[in-house]
Order: C-alpha cells, then structure tokens, then sequence
C-alpha cells in the first residue's frame, strides 16, 4: 500500500513540475516605442521614388497654436485620453512611436497567410487563383516569393514617399505636438520635439491599409480594422490631434494610390502565363540551349510559376539583360557532374548543422518567403539603431525594391535558361527540402538575398559582414536541401548583389546615410 | 537504496512515449510478479495512402503509399508483484512510393513507464482489477519533428497518466476499458517563424496534449496460452491547428484518430518463458494525420531475473 500511495505522490508531482514549464510564444516583434537616435528634420527634403515633388500631395494649411479650433482638439485629445479604455491603451503600445513595422509584420503575416499552393483537380488538371473572384479556391492571391516580395516594395515606397511628404510638412508648418501644447497630455512614447502635423503614424496607416488591401483583397475589413484602431491609437498616446490624423490620412491616401497606379501597369499581371505561352518559353529555351525544365510532381504542374515575372518593370535596373547572368554548365558537362556529385554527397552524408541550416532558410510554402525573412531582420535592426519613422522607410523601400528587381532579374534568368531542377536531372535524386515549380538557375534565395544583404550593408555598415554571411548561408541552404546546383546559388549571390548595388546608387544620391 | 529513490532514479534514466501504436503493455492488464523480467522485440509494418486534411480524406501522389516500420525492444519488469517498469526503444524507417521526398530513419523515443496494479478484487465469478500506468518519453535522437509526414515522432516529452480497468471472469474472458491524458511539452524547429493560424516568432512549437481512450474484449485459451483480443483505440488532441490545404502537416496540428485492432499472443509449450504476438490494426476515422493499416509480430521472453 505505502508504495502506491508513493506512486501517487510521484504521479502528481511530476504533473505539476510539467505544468509549470509552459510558456507563451511570441507572435510578434518584440519592441516598444522608444526614442529616435535622430530626428531627420531635412527628411523632406529627400528624393521620393514615385513622387515628383514634397508638395504633389496638398494638405491644409494647419490652424496656428493657440486658435480656438486647435484648442478645441486638444480638449477632444484630452477627452479621448481621459476615457481610453483598457483596449485602447493596449493598442498605443502595440502600434508604438515607430509604427511602419507593424505593418510591415502584418504584411509578412498575410504573406504567410496566402502562400499556399493550388492543390489538383480530381481529373489532374491545376486551378489558379482570380483575382476577380479572391474567395474561390484556390484564393486570391498565392503570395509565392514574386508576389511577396513585389507587394513588400509596393507597401515600402509608398510608406516612404508618404513619410518624405510627412516630413516636408511638419518642418514647413512647425506645429508642436499636443504634448508640447497642453501640459496636461502626455506622450505614450518618448518626447521627442518632433512636429505633429500632419500625422507620420496616420500616413503609415492609410498608406498601408489601401496597399494591403489591394494585394489581399479578402483582408479588407481586417486591415480596416487595423488601421482604425492605429489612427485611433495616435490620438490617445498624446502625440497627435485629430487634424493631424486627417492630413496625414490624405497623404496616405494619395501615396498609396500612386503606388498602385504603378503597380496596375507592372506587368505583373502578365505574369502567369498560360500554357500555351509557357510551352513557347520553354521551347526557345530548348532552341538555345537543347534542354528544359520540367516540373516533377504528379499531376505535372503544366505551367511553371510565373514564367514572365522576369517582364515585370524593374525598379531601379533600367533593364532586365544587364542584370542577366552567364549560361550555367551543360547537363552531362564535367562542370555539371561534379556539381551533381556533391549534391548526392550532401544527401548521404548530411550534417545536424546543413540540415538545420537548410530548414532555417526553407521559406517555403506557408511561410514569409525570403524577401519577408530579409524584412524580419531589417526591422530587429532598425529597432537595434533606433531609427525615426522616415529612416525606417527609407531602409524598406531601398532594400524592397532591390530584393523584387532582384527576383524580377532571378525570374528572367530562370525562364531564359530553363534549367533543370536536380531531382530532374539526377536519377533517383532524394531532397529533404520540396523542389519549388519553376527551373533551378539561379536560386531566388540567392539572388533576393545578396540584394537585401548588399542595401541593408549600405545603411548599416556595421553589420555588413553578418548580412553577406547569412546571405551566403541562404544560398547555401538550396544546395544542402538538393534543391539547387552549388552554381545556382554562387552565381545567384553576385547576380542579387549587382542587382542591390543599383538600389544603393539611388539612395547614395541624397548624401544622408 | 529505498523504493523511492529507485523509483525516482528509473524515471530519470528514462523518459519518453512513442506513438505507441503497439506498446500493448502500458496499457494491458497484466503484471509481472516480483523479480519477473520479460523481453520483447516488436517489428511493425504500417502503411497509409490518404490523409486526413482537417477532417477531409485525401491522396497526394507525391507521396504515393507512405511506408512506416518500426522494430522495437521492450523491457517489463516486476519490481513488485503489484509494480512494473516497462522500458522502450523503437527504431523506426519511414519512406514514400512517390515523389521525391527522403524519408528518415533512426531512434525515436525513449520510454519509460511504470505500472502498479491498485485493486485486485473477487467479484462474482471473476476479478476486477484497476491499474494506473504513470508513463514518461522523450526523443532519443536529434530526429526532426518538423519533417512531417516523414519525421519520426512529435520530438516532444510526453508525460502520460492512464487508469485502466478490468473484469476477467475465471473461465477467460476479459473486458478492459482505459483511459489516458498525455501531456506533450514543447518541439523544437529548425525554422524560427511559423504559421499556426498566425505568425510565430520563434522555433519553439507546442505539440498539443491528447485524451486516449481504449475499449478491449478478450480471452484466454488453453490453459492461459493463448491471449485473443480486439480493441478500439481513440485518440483526440485537446488544442491545436488542421493541416492548410494540400500544406504539409506540422507538430502543432490536432491529430486525432479511432483504431480497431485484433491481438494475440502465445505462449510456446515447447519454451518456458518464450511467447510470440501478432496484431493487426486499422484507422477508420481521424483527423491530421495518415489512415494507417498495419500489422506487427513479436517475440516475448520471460524469465525470474532475482
């Protein structure tokens, strides 16, 4: 009997020792509002990617400290403060002082969210995703890595060219914040002397809002959500009035409507060819060079992922072939099969450090793609260098447009050369990573992120050796997955880099990194 | 050197709980007398050709037939007529008959587990008898979890407490019912984000507690030679995600399952102590996971040990 009752005793403990190990798990970045490192007073007087001048978008002109209608607002502020529920004080700390990386986070989130890939018909056929009908399956849109990392330098530039305007308004017109005027409000976040009109926080909002929804069309009243309890939220940390919200909203407005004017002319929606496009691709291919690709799976997938994103209007390249890397080695050339070889020896032999290395940079389906990992680690940076809104933006909107003309360049080499995949070309091949349906060469984890690693070494010079160290980590990756040929990956890291180094000309021009 | 302290020791030395799709001891109702040692080696062959997606049945020719087998050395030994350690150790092979996929192979999990024996009551004309079972397993190897359908196990601790209860009349048949919680602590990824119903940042993954419940009708035959027994195994997760569509499944979803299973086991007249099993079961219903078939043989030994 005693030793039973022992039994119980251990029984309950151990349940208990059990019980006490759960912990919660992160959702998000970790980071609360914090104090700028500079306030870029001159950030209005930057180049704006889309825009042609600080003053294309109109606000009104602001009415003066001390006028009865501000007055009035700071009346309301305070009103607002005085009776901000619990809910709403959650949502000042979530949406912090520096805001655009949240929904830089609620991008990567529905990025993840969508990048799912079409299942088989019964009969073996493939549905596509409509845009004109985003809620029949498969959904609209797959958010693969072209659509991502696209939609990520959409989101960026206009949140920048948004923030420059926001900038060139708060140092023309100088009006304080709330917290300044009234002693009776205080700031959420650090005090800071930054001007409050218009709104910086409502820009982000708005100007995110309108860019997510048009890439997530069956977001729309999330994001809507969002925004509003964002735009709510400026009010009640004591940094904004109402009247600053509103001009900023309209920047945000104008900002996002003049990225997606571009982005309906990109050629992007060309992009996913038919078959009977895509059989004419490969065939040029195969005239050139006397080989193809072809997709492995069963059912075959009749069409490659996006065989013209390589069309898609660049960026910052002016065109396309400059980019355009050498021919790889024939298949059954000695240079092929010694690439072959050590593909078979990384797959007999793989080490605990290449498979997690492999996993660790998958990316794959149902996941933030690489552009969205290369996202991840410029904000823990930007956080790390406490940089003000403007700076932030101007980090995303450089290393986003590299990264997508970096996948636009990879896209054209991948269709123009139409290289096998090894699980094609190597009998039997076995991979632990799933071979994505578009040809090998050049690897996208390659080319996306050398461009990201070589923009985000410009803006912070002092990490540059740990980004040219992941990013080659990155590359490697695809080669111990058996995904890619180990010249897949090297020649995709210096076509990525070159690819970055025209986003990091442009930015050179304004002489403040 | 008491009771306790071996108690304690064992549990440390071990750890650990397989999906245990075989592991009839844990969960039977017999005990090992004092100083009894059985040895047992079990080889299982399991193959499925749908999944459940959610609820939804489906084939991926990309996987074809998926292949599981697994060889397992089982310890049972009475430290009391009325206590028993059973300790496990299976070695398991998966691989797909299509695509392109590497399968994995290599030590799952360690398990150990100790059953006592509560009640032991003359009732009518049979016996009832209560058992809990206080079973404890952890991965022994760095076997991925995150490598589903293919990884070895859920790579988690499992900490499992089972109440099993009986009725065996004196001329053979038997009724048991079982009941367990297992609770599962964390897995790690190799993978540092993750989508379960939203963004996780970190590799860290919650494998959901389960409920296992098992309903058997049995008897014995020649003089207790020969064990005959079907059960109903049933198995329900208490918290997590479907598997997204056409998506690989991951060690947070809710897997679930309903089993019918038929065992039996001989004892040879010609070897004292060696006894042989086979069993067959099948998934007829589930949820996240593959709608495994499959049979098992074994080979059991007993001996008095000390």
């Amino acid at each position: 009997m005693k030793i039973q009752v022992r039994y119980l005793v251990a029984v309950i403990s151990l349940g208990a020792l059990s019980y006490s190990c759960m912990e919660e798990l992160p959702t998000e970045l970790e980071y609360n509002g914090y104090e700028f490192a500079e306030l870029d007073q001159d950030a209005g007087e930057w180049n704006l990617i889309l825009f042609a001048s600080n003053e294309e978008v109109t606000i009104p002109q602001p009415s003066a400290v001390g006028s009865p209608s501000l007055n009035q607002e700071l009346q309301d502020a305070k009103a607002k403060i005085a009776g901000a529920t619990p809910a709403q004080k959650e949502a000042v700390s979530y949406w912090t002082n520096n805001p655009l990386l949240r929904w830089n986070e609620i991008a990567l989130e529905l990025s993840t969210k969508y990048n799912l890939i079409p299942a088989p018909n019964a009969d073996g056929t493939y549905p596509a995703p409509d845009p004109t009908k985003p809620d029949q399956y498969p959904l609209f849109p797959y958010s693969h890595p072209p659509y991502t990392s696209r939609m990520l330098a959409y989101l960026s530039v206009a949140q920048y060219d948004g923030l420059i305007m926001a900038w060139h308004y708060k140092e023309k017109y100088g009006r304080p914040a709330p917290y300044e005027l009234d002693p009776q409000i205080k700031s959420a976040y650090e005090s800071n002397g930054l001007n409050s009109y218009p709104s910086d926080g409502a820009v982000v909002a708005i100007s995110s809002r309108d860019i997510l929804t048009a890439m997530f069309p069956l977001e729309k009243e999330f994001l809507a959500k969002m925004a509003d309890e964002h735009l709510e939220s400026l009010v009640i940390a004591g940094i904004n009035v109402s009247s600053d919200v509103e001009a900023g909203k309209l920047i945000g407005t104008q900002a996002a409507k003049k990225a997606l004017a571009r982005a309906s002319t990109d050629g992007m929606k060309n992009a996913q060819t038919n078959k009977v496009k895509s059989d004419s691709i490969k065939n040029a291919a195969i005239a050139r060079f006397g080989w193809s690709w072809e997709n492995q799976e069963t059912p075959q997938r009749p069409v490659g992922l996006t065989p013209l994103f390589g069309r898609v209007k660049m960026w910052n390249v002016p065109t396309v072939e400059e980019v355009r890397p050498i021919a790889p080695p024939a298949p059954g050339s000695e240079e092929f099969k010694e690439n072959a070889e050590e593909l078979k020896r990384y797959a007999n032999n793989m080490t605990t450090e290449q498979r997690r290395v492999a996993n660790f940079w998958n990316d794959g389906l149902n996941s933030y793609t690489p552009p969205g990992h290369w996202n991840r680690f410029a904000k823990e940076t930007v956080v790390k260098n406490r940089l003000s809104p403007v700076r932030t933006a101007r980090v995303f909107a450089y290393m986003n447009m590299a990264i997508v003309d970096a996948g636009i360049s990879c896209w054209d080499a991948k269709y123009y050369y139409h290289y096998p995949r090894p699980i094609q070309s190597i009998p039997g091949f076995k991979t632990i990573l799933g071979t994505p349906n578009f040809p090998a060469y050049t690897s996208g984890h390659s080319t996306f992120s050398a461009a990201a690693a070589e923009v985000l070494s410009h803006f912070f010079p002092a990490e540059a050796t740990q980004y040219k160290k992941w990013a080659e980590e990155a590359a490697m990756s695809r080669v111990y997955g058996g995904i890619h040929y180990r010249f897949d990956a090297e020649i995709g890291l210096s076509q990525g880099k070159n690819v970055g180094a025209y986003s990091v000309t442009r930015a050179k021009k304004d002489q403040v990194d | 050197m008491n009771i306790k302290l071996k108690f304690l020791s064992l549990l440390l030395v071990g750890m650990g709980i397989s999906i245990l799709t075989i592991a009839q001891t844990p969960l039977d109702g017999l005990m090992m007398p004092k100083g009894e040692i059985c040895v047992a080696v079990v080889y299982e062959d399991a193959n499925w050709e749908k999944y459940w997606e959610g609820a939804y049945l489906r084939t991926n020719q990309n996987v074809g037939t998926f292949n599981r087998k697994m060889i397992m050395p089982m310890i049972v030994g009475g430290i009391t007529d009325k206590i028993n350690v059973i300790v496990s150790l299976p070695y398991v092979k998966t691989s797909a008959s299509g695509g392109q996929m590497a399968g994995a192979e290599g030590l799952q999990d360690f398990s150990v587990s100790l059953k006592a024996q509560l009640v032991d009551h003359t009732m009518g004309k049979g016996k009832l008898k209560v058992f809990s079972n206080l079973s404890f397993s952890t991965p022994a190897s760095n076997y991925l979890s995150d490598y589903l359908p293919f990884s070895l196990g859920f790579g988690a601790n499992e900490l499992g407490l089972r109440a099993i209860g009986m009725y065996e009349l004196d001329k053979g048949p038997y009724l048991r019912i079982s009941g367990a919680y297992l609770l599962r602590g964390a897995t790690e990824a190799e993978r540092d984000f993750y989508y379960e119903d939203n963004a996780y940042y970190t590799s860290t993954m919650d494998v959901p507690d389960a409920l296992q419940a098992q309903a058997s009708l049995g008897s014995w035959f020649f003089q207790k030679r020969l064990r005959v027994e079907a059960s109903l195994t049933s198995l329900r997760c208490a918290t997590g995600d479907d598997i997204r569509i056409y998506n690989s499944p991951q060690p947070t979803n809710k897997v679930n399952f309903d089993r019918v299973e038929g065992f039996a086991q001989y004892y040879l007249k010609s070897v004292k102590g060696l006894g042989v099993l086979a069993y067959y079961n099948h998934m007829f219903s589930g949820r996240n996971m593959g709608q495994f078939s499959g049979y098992g043989l074994g080979l059991t030994y007993q001996f008095n040990a000390f």
